[in-house]
């Protein structure tokens, strides 16, 4: 008897034992494995979007703002009946049934707990997916947040805001550049669910919340856009053009106020877009800027002393014959002071002034302006145009750069450096950001370098204002109550196969307003206006344009009206050569 | 015999069993009220949750509300709105304007007025005034 119950103790023992070690094994042993078997099954890290940030004008008008979206994902380890549940949801997703019941039967078969089944659905809708799916007692799908980035103006700015994909990555313009600081970086939330997939709030895991993106503010007023576009928009229509830009923005800062380019692109259906409409034209297009371009050999030579105030340069009666090839000007004269040289444009006297300079010299100023680099402007895609250096020269080149030829430029290099004449001499980085987030700013104009002295800046700027007098080459260019000082460019168009194409030009007018305290710095380029070789000039395609932008932005912006000095000066439109005008 | 059935016969411990009841009865309670707790957490985690989700749903109905509105009223919608003619732009003279407060000049808080012929401090002279709110 005692045997049998020792046998039965020990037998006892043995199963218990096996009970204990199976626990251990259970409980101790394997711990993380089965834990981690459990978290997969009902632990979930859920993920806590952050906001996109907003882009604003220099006003705080809104111009890239967030609409709220969700995507739909489906749980196949959750989901009962795949075919009901397609039935019942499709027309919530706005879906073909067959399409979403073929999904679904992938996710139930394979069980696989994470499929996005549609994205882009309404907030509305998807709270009246869920409400249904409450009453017919289905589960397998569960709504994640996410948002639609939206233009509210649609292709207005389009080239500088660029635009944001699906996903909300920055893909063009002000939303690449700074994709990192309007992203900002989501959160998360480790969830547990119960049997129906519902958040068990009580079992609530760790928690960080999102650091939501920044508003980024811009230098760009859209009252000032608003007129540009308006402007840019008639001349597309009138002239047909190739491509079009104009640049509005504040000579004493580098401020960009405005930038419109054609042809253009509504952000808001990127997809659409062919490469060419979303090209911004103003940064990554160089093109010869023709006469606009005699501001730097003026200014270089008055600041070099190798010219005065003074001085008369022999402009040959209009016939040039320099290194076998003969540089023409349109106004034939005899002797012209620097000041009518930029008045009527002209060719001959602006080569001779660049002859009367040292190459390295001349070169030095042609960079100093800015130009063979690039400005720093934010944006995706900069070009920094092209300027040979003095031993790649031929015998032409000096005399050629000198009205703007053999050398290529962007316009934004363009209204940089029109603006050093305009402040002073002082070349600026062109600023499009005000301020990145609350509290940040970025106030301080960033000056490049000190590119010829303020008495030089005076002169030409003086001289530019005759520009625009009845006698100069932009009399059209004016703006009934202010001084306008400014430079027209007409130059044809390269022929990729080398030399030009004939009868097509690229048409420029480069100018600023008032022309004694600038506040406002304009270009408007038209390129390869469709209409006839005698009208093709920069003073009377481009000119006009700019004229009426100056006249709505000193109105928009309430410049005080000054009295109008007379200029006489006689004279005709400058352009000699087959391609400068 | 008496004595034997006074043998057999065991004493009921009244203070044991009365303690041992009473802790029973203590541990039923504290079982009890724990796990009444516990679904109250659960029921009060719920209503959270559901608040959560209505206030989400709220935030969210509002923000696409606001990004309606700003759509409507961006300045490229009513450009075409008055260049469709459904809306027109009336001038308004100076003249017609009660003014309930004077007039304040940028200067004063750096707000941009351009209805104004005050001195902006942008296009002012000496440093450019940079933050300027609508």
């Amino acid at each position: 008897m005692t045997g049998r119950i020792g046998v039965l103790c020990a037998l006892l023992v043995l199963v218990f034992t096996g009970f204990a070690w199976r626990l251990i094994n259970l409980q101790v042993l394997q711990h993380d494995y089965f834990s981690a078997i459990a978290a997969e099954k009902h632990l979930i890290k859920k993920v806590i979007p952050a906001r996109r940030g907003r882009i604003l004008d220099r006003n705080g008008e809104e111009l890239a703002v967030n609409v709220p979206i969700r995507t739909i994902t489906a749980d196949g380890t959750r989901i009962q009946d795949p075919a009901k549940l397609a039935t019942l949801a499709a027309p919530f997703l706005g879906m073909d049934g067959g399409e979403l019941r073929a999904k679904l039967t992938s996710a139930f078969s394979s069980k696989k707990a994470y499929m996005i089944v549609c994205k882009g659905v309404s907030e509305e809708n998807t709270q009246n997916l869920l409400r249904a799916m409450d009453a017919a007692k289905l589960r397998g799908l569960y709504p994640e947040e996410a948002s639609e980035r939206n233009y509210p103006n649609g292709e207005m700015l389009c080239h500088v805001l660029g635009f944001a994909d699906r996903g909300g990555h920055g893909i063009d313009g002000i939303e690449k550049i700074f994709d990192a600081e309007l992203s900002g970086h989501e959160g998360f939330r480790w969830i547990e669910r119960d049997r129906k997939g519902r958040e068990i709030v009580l079992y609530r895991g760790q928690e960080q919340l999102p650091e939501q993106g920044t508003d980024i503010r811009l230098t760009i007023d859209m009252g000032l856009q608003a007129i540009v576009e308006k402007e840019v928009d008639e001349a597309w229509k009138t002239y047909h053009p190739a491509g079009a830009s104009a640049i509005l923005a504040d000579p004493m800062t580098g401020e960009i106020l405005a930038m419109a380019c054609r042809p253009n692109y509504d952000p808001n259906h990127f997809n659409q877009a062919q490469p060419d409409q979303m090209r911004n034209r103003a940064i990554t297009d160089m093109y010869e800027p023709g006469s606009t371009f005699k501001i730097v050999v003026a200014s270089a030579a008055l600041n070099e002393g190798v010219v005065d105030e003074k001085t008369r340069i022999f402009c040959e009666n209009g016939l040039f014959s320099y290194g076998g090839k003969t540089i023409k000007d349109h106004h034939k004269a005899g002797d012209m002071s620097v000041e009518e040289i930029l008045q009527f444009s002209s060719n001959i006297g602006s080569a001779k002034m660049s002859l009367r300079m040292k190459d390295a010299d001349y070169y030095g100023y042609v960079r100093r302006f800015g130009f063979g680099e690039k400005t720093g402007i934010p944006l995706h895609g900069e070009i920094s145009g092209m300027v040979n250096p003095p031993g790649r020269w031929d015998m032409l080149t000096k005399t050629r750069m000198a009205f703007g030829q053999s050398v290529a430029v962007t316009p934004i290099q363009m209204v940089m450096a029109m603006s050093s004449i305009a402040n002073g001499g002082r070349l600026m980085k062109p600023r499009l950001v005000i301020s990145r987030g609350e509290g940040s700013s970025e106030n301080e104009p960033d000056l490049v370098r000190e590119v010829i002295t303020p008495k030089t800046a005076k002169f030409v700027s003086a001289s530019l204002e005759k520009v625009v007098s009845a006698e100069g080459t932009a009399p059209q260019a004016k703006v009934e109550g202010y001084t306008v000082a400014g430079k027209t460019g007409t130059a044809q168009k390269l022929n990729p196969h080398g030399g030009y194409l004939d009868g097509r030009f690229i048409v420029s007018f480069a100018g600023y307003l008032p022309a004694e305290n600038p506040k406002l710095m304009g270009l408007v380029i038209v390129d390869d206006a469709k209409i006839g070789s005698s009208a093709n000039y920069g003073g009377l395609v481009a000119a006009p344009v700019f004229s009426k932008i100056g006249a709505k932005a000193a109105r928009y912006l309430d410049l005080p009206a000054e009295e109008v000095r007379v200029t006489a000066q006689s004279g005709n439109t400058g352009g000699a050569t087959a391609s400068v005008r | 015999m008496k004595g034997n059935r006074r043998r057999a016969t065991n004493a009921i411990e009244v203070n044991f069993l009365t303690r041992m009841m009473v802790l029973f009865g203590f541990l039923i309670i504290a079982g009890l009220f724990f796990v009444y707790l516990k679904n109250q957490q659960h029921s009060v985690g719920n209503q959270a949750r559901s608040v959560e989700a209505e206030l989400h749903e709220t935030e969210a109905k509002c923000e696409a509300l606001q990004a309606r509105i700003t759509t409507l009223t961006s300045r490229g919608a009513l450009q075409r709105r008055l260049d469709e003619g459904y809306i027109r732009l009336e001038t308004i003279r100076d003249t017609a304007i009660a003014r309930v407060t004077p007039p304040i000049p940028a200067e004063v808080d750096g707000v941009l007025r351009t209805a104004l012929r005050d001195t902006d401090p942008r296009f002012g002279s000496g440093v450019p005034q940079r933050v300027l709110k609508r």
